[in-house]
């Protein structure tokens, strides 16, 4: 069982000082509250972004202790994390984490994470499964994933691991200056290009993406990716 | 020539349309009100557009108006797909306006 102190990196301050953690969540009801509760052993401020839910999604995260912010209808996990972060801003975040509610992803990974941002410094940590670990991922899954990391390290020039991860950690300059317009799943992308174009220094870290059930029929499907093809051309030609 | 009539009377009432459009740019307006016409005018001379057909290397007149057809209904297609885009974008700003507002105010939550 992981320490619930602290951990301070000599500072004074404790790790997750002005840290906000944005957890984006649509129809998430039967996992937001342990979400929360999880990532509040580490850190208390916590900003669930209710993409629209129409279960109690909502409830479930401010009974956990979460503030909660609601889209009246839904947008997508792009638009959720960007409203989350803009919130996370206006609270005085001095970093942000992204996480994803479906309880994948693991709170303890986020204390190495905002290690990794204030020790190397960086502008912002990516968390990486690959070279972390990740229990039970779908071959198909794997086969996609690497597909789109060779897709953002040619159109980005930006060279990683594992470019769809919703762990993720930045600075507050830095979460100004990126600004996510891909409502939907094309948002990582977007990001992954975003810090290219930026120059942003980035580090990646190895956390565990634990698959269920659960999280795999909430994902990404394959006849998505060509949706996401098709809003990254598209957002190329608004641009 | 009752199908003459036909395409010549839609052909005119597409055109008001157009004409009152005051929001559509007036370049754009006069654009589409001089393919309209040309429309008209190849419903009373159809032989023109064998004519123009063969220059381009066309069989038939009827052929190259399809192909022409099939151009501009997907040019169209995707400057819509292009305009809806901008409307969603438009509509995330608003909804994500009103959260943020609706929002607990900093130091009143919890």
């Amino acid at each position: 069982m992981p320490t619930r102190q602290p951990v301070s990196f000599g500072t004074g301050e404790p790790w997750n000082a002005g840290l906000w953690v944005v957890v984006p969540a649509f129809n998430e009801a039967s996992v937001i509250g342990d979400v929360v509760r999880s990532v509040r052993d580490r850190c208390p401020n916590v900003v669930v972004v209710d993409d629209g839910s129409d279960d109690t999604t909502e409830a479930e995260a401010l009974a956990a202790g979460a503030a909660v912010v609601r889209h009246v209808i839904n947008l997508g996990q792009g638009a959720a994390l960007q409203t989350g972060i803009e919130y996370a801003l206006r609270r005085g975040a001095a970093c942000i984490a992204t996480f994803d509610a479906d309880g994948q992803h693991h709170a303890d990974d986020l204390v190495r994470m905002v290690a990794a941002l204030r020790s190397q410094d960086v502008d912002v940590v990516l968390g990486s499964r690959f070279l972390g670990r990740s229990e039970n991922m779908p071959p198909g899954r794997r086969l996609m994933l690497h597909a789109a990391v060779v897709l953002t390290r040619l159109t980005a020039g930006v060279k990683l691991t594992d470019a769809h991860n919703g762990l993720r950690v930045m600075t507050a300059a830095t979460a100004r200056r990126l600004r996510i317009v891909q409502d939907q799943m094309a948002h990582a992308s977007e990001l992954v290009s975003q810090i290219g174009r930026l120059g942003l220094r980035v580090a990646e870290v190895p956390v565990t993406v634990s698959y269920t059930r659960y999280s795999i029929h909430k994902g990404q499907r394959l006849t998505n990716s060509v949706r996401i093809l098709t809003d990254l051309v598209v957002g190329w030609l608004l641009r | 020539m009752i199908i003459q009539f036909f395409l010549t009377g839609l052909l005119l009432g597409v055109a008001l349309l157009v004409a009152a459009q005051n929001a559509t740019p007036r370049l754009m307006r006069a654009g589409i009100l001089a393919v309209l016409a040309a429309g008209a005018f190849f419903v009373w001379a159809p032989e023109t557009t064998n004519a123009i057909a063969h220059v381009l290397g066309v069989g038939r007149g009827a052929d190259l108006i399809l192909y022409l057809w099939v151009v501009i209904t997907l040019a169209l297609m995707l400057l819509l797909y292009l305009k809806l885009t901008r409307m969603a974008r438009r509509i995330t700003q608003l909804t994500r306006a009103i959260a943020l507002m609706q929002a607990s105010a900093p130091d009143a939550d919890r």
